[in-house]
């Protein structure tokens, strides 16, 4: 081969290695995507929350996200599993350490989904009602454990302060040791003739009792605990708009846990207080609603179906589906930009292989006219030199594909050295699809085989009696 | 016995431009026939036309005016691709500078004549074997053209001449780069090849030869035929 020649091959092998390279870190950010959403079972989850009427820009009416709507979502084809977000307050005792936390209830068939089977160690709790509790890594290290293994099969005790409605009106007579007695004495009783007198006296007992009921339903709880044994640890990581906390709890278990009432935590008063729970008997399940509401699709249906469906109900929907949709067409753009910058390079090389092929008629003008005495028909001529051209190219681009293989497996080493170093999780940066490698050697020869080209046509039309011409 | 016409040009014309003024009328109303089997000799001196005529006989370059007519068909009506055709399967050229592919072997400069006929693959290299054979180059077929004599160079141009067995055989001044010896030896074998019924038309400066071999000898002059002289006789053919 003539160093010239070479030259012009490796600037295609430089351009195709550029392209590759950039086109493989697309692939791979959008392989590990897809495998995440996959792992999680995303493609198969959709979030349904109630309708907020707070911009009153929709004044449809807005259902409740109770139970009933649990069973009308059910029964929507292509529902696998409705399962709620269901939370409470609790303190949760690992070994020594005592951790304010949030436990979530869950079916066991939900917690078998994907969604939250992305286990570091262990597996789901066995039933409803098993004494279990699936905890979260970030849980783990905050109790100072680094060991999975050492803490499946270990007991935790969590436990919640739950008040009551009858605590609270157990304070309205009696507080701070002052009897119903003690605050009559206090009340001159003939002046209760003169109406500002009755009313100053009145409201002073309303406020006094509705202080004295708050005082007896924060602070007057109930402690529920309960021993559960660890039976798995979720891997750490954001879910995005899924709201998983780091407790998870077989339902039957979690609805000891509530069934004294609520937990101190106000922002659960004041929830029940605007569902119209507050006074409801919390045995009562069926008047319980919740803020959002998760549903595990069936994969062989479209989720744009149940989609419609769950939206002609009255609620919202979030898809990550959708969002997938939304992340591919990013990708689309993002590679089509990688794309762009490795086809200016091939272009450039192009332009390499035309000077070459040009160089190449001049010196090879008396080989032509020899061919073309001896019977060679222009087309002959003009695909002899796109071969040529197209055969630069294409061992341009094989040399290309091994060459931008080799330099991302080098990134990607030192990307995993400095994943490693960091502790980041380790994931794989670039990626080989067949996809690619089809571009690239498509890319590389047709883009060889244009340059190609206007020297093909020149060789074509190369004078024979000129190029035999005995000077 | 009548002669059968093979090749015949009519008032052939052919006319080059030189710079913006001067016109340079190469053949001017140049009028021959060649007969099947004849061994035709042109002379005459540098410039006369000689190389234009056979370019032109050969479909190799197109006349100003006139015509060139290969058994009774212009060339003229044929397409591009027929002129292909034709070179590819009625003739065979033969040049002073041997005109061979430096980087090809003997043998693959031979079957290249071959490619363009649609010869396969295999047969190609048999028939190139065998003619190479024929003319002495047995152990010559794998020597690439800078490593071998002029003479033997001469005979490798010679074979894929004939290889694909033309109708007509053009050779352009064929002894012309070689010593008498060589020049000798390849005038036998394109007498030979003559004897054995192939149409040879040569371009020579060499008048001793031309007057041994060519059955008839024209003498080109400024672009016209100044003379015909029959030197030995063939069938069919006319002073």
């Amino acid at each position: 081969m003539k160093l010239r020649t070479f030259l012009t091959t490796a600037g295609v092998l430089i351009a195709i290695a550029a392209f590759v390279s950039m086109l493989s870190f697309g692939a791979g950010n959008q392989e590990n995507i897809t495998r995440e959403f996959n792992e999680l079972g995303l493609f198969t989850t959709m979030q349904v929350y109630p309708k907020s009427n707070a911009n009153g820009s929709d004044t449809s009416p807005s259902p409740k996200l109770d139970r009933t709507a649990l069973e009308r979502l059910s029964a929507i084809p292509g529902v696998n599993l409705v399962y709620p977000y269901d939370a409470i307050t609790v303190k949760v005792k690992l070994g020594d350490t005592l951790i304010a936390s949030k436990a979530q209830a869950l079916t066991a068939a939900a917690a078998r989904t994907k969604l939250f089977s992305n286990m570091l160690k262990g597996k789901a709790f066995d039933g409803d009602s098993s004494r279990q509790a699936v905890i979260s890594e970030e849980l783990m290290k905050k109790a100072g454990i680094t060991s999975p293994e050492s803490l499946i099969g270990r007991s935790i005790v969590v436990s919640v302060g739950v008040s009551t409605v009858d605590s609270g009106l157990a304070h309205i007579l009696t507080d701070r040791g002052e009897s119903v007695i003690d605050r009559l004495k206090r009340i001159h009783l003939d002046s209760l003739r003169n109406g500002s007198y009755r009313r100053r006296v009145i409201r002073s007992e309303m406020n006094d009792a509705v202080r004295r009921f708050l005082n007896g339903f924060t602070n007057a709880q109930e402690i529920i605990s309960d021993s559960l044994t660890v039976c798995g640890i979720r891997r750490a990581g954001q879910m995005g708009r899924i709201r998983i906390e780091p407790v998870i709890i077989p339902v039957a278990t979690a609805a000891r846990f509530s069934s004294g009432g609520l937990s101190g935590n106000l922002a659960e008063i004041f929830a029940a207080m605007s569902s119209g729970n507050l006074f409801s008997r919390p045995e009562d399940p069926g008047n319980k609603t919740f803020s959002q509401v998760t549903i595990d699709l069936d994969p062989h249906v479209l989720y744009k179906t149940v989609r419609d469906s769950v939206q002609a109900l009255g609620f919202k929907t979030f898809s990550f589906a959708a969002q997938f949709e939304e992340i591919q067409k990013f990708f689309f753009y993002f590679d089509m930009a990688l794309g762009v910058v490795g086809l200016i390079a091939l272009i450039t090389a192009s332009l390499g292989i035309v000077n070459t092929m040009v160089m190449s008629i001049t010196e090879r003008k008396r080989e032509i006219g020899i061919l073309k005495s001896l019977g060679a028909y222009e087309l002959e001529i003009r695909t002899l030199f796109l071969v040529e051209s197209g055969v630069i190219g294409l061992i341009g681009t094989v040399a290309g594909l091994i060459a931008g293989w080799t330099i991302t497996r080098i990134v990607s080493a030192i990307a995993h050295f400095y994943m490693k170093r960091e502790g980041f999780p380790e994931m794989e940066l670039f990626a080989f699809p067949l996809w690619l490698i089809l571009t690239a050697l498509a890319v590389g020869v047709g883009v060889s085989v244009l340059a190609g080209l206007y020297p093909a046509a020149r060789a074509a039309g190369v004078d024979p009696v000129e190029a035999l011409r005995n000077d | 016995m009548a002669a059968e016409i093979r090749l015949r040009t009519l008032s052939l014309c052919r006319y080059y431009r030189r710079g913006p003024q001067e016109e340079v009328r190469a053949l001017d109303g140049f009028t021959i026939q060649v007969n099947r089997g004849e061994f035709l000799g042109i002379v005459g001196s540098s410039g006369s036309g000689k190389s234009t005529l056979l370019n032109l006989l050969a479909g190799l370059d197109s006349p100003t005016s006139g015509s060139v007519e290969f058994d009774g068909v212009p060339l003229s009506s044929m397409s591009r691709r027929q002129l292909a055709s034709y070179r590819a399967r009625n003739v065979g050229m033969v040049f002073q500078s041997f005109n061979l592919i430096s980087h090809y072997t003997a043998l693959q400069n031979v079957e290249t004549a071959l490619y363009f006929n649609f010869t396969p693959p295999k047969e190609r290299r048999r028939l190139a074997a065998a003619v190479l054979e024929q003319l002495g180059l047995a152990d010559r077929m794998t020597h690439r053209p800078p490593d071998l004599s002029g003479g033997e160079q001469q005979r490798v141009s010679v074979a894929r001449a004939i290889v694909k067995k033309p109708e007509i055989l053009f050779a352009d001044e064929p002894t012309g780069n070689l010593d008498y010896e060589n020049a000798r030896q390849i005038a036998a074998i394109l007498d030979t090849l003559n004897r054995e019924g192939l149409t040879i038309v040569m371009v020579t400066h060499n008048q001793e030869m031309a007057q041994q071999y060519a059955h008839r000898i024209i003498r080109m002059h400024y672009g016209h035929l100044a003379g015909s002289t029959l030197t030995r006789p063939s069938a069919g053919l006319m002073p």
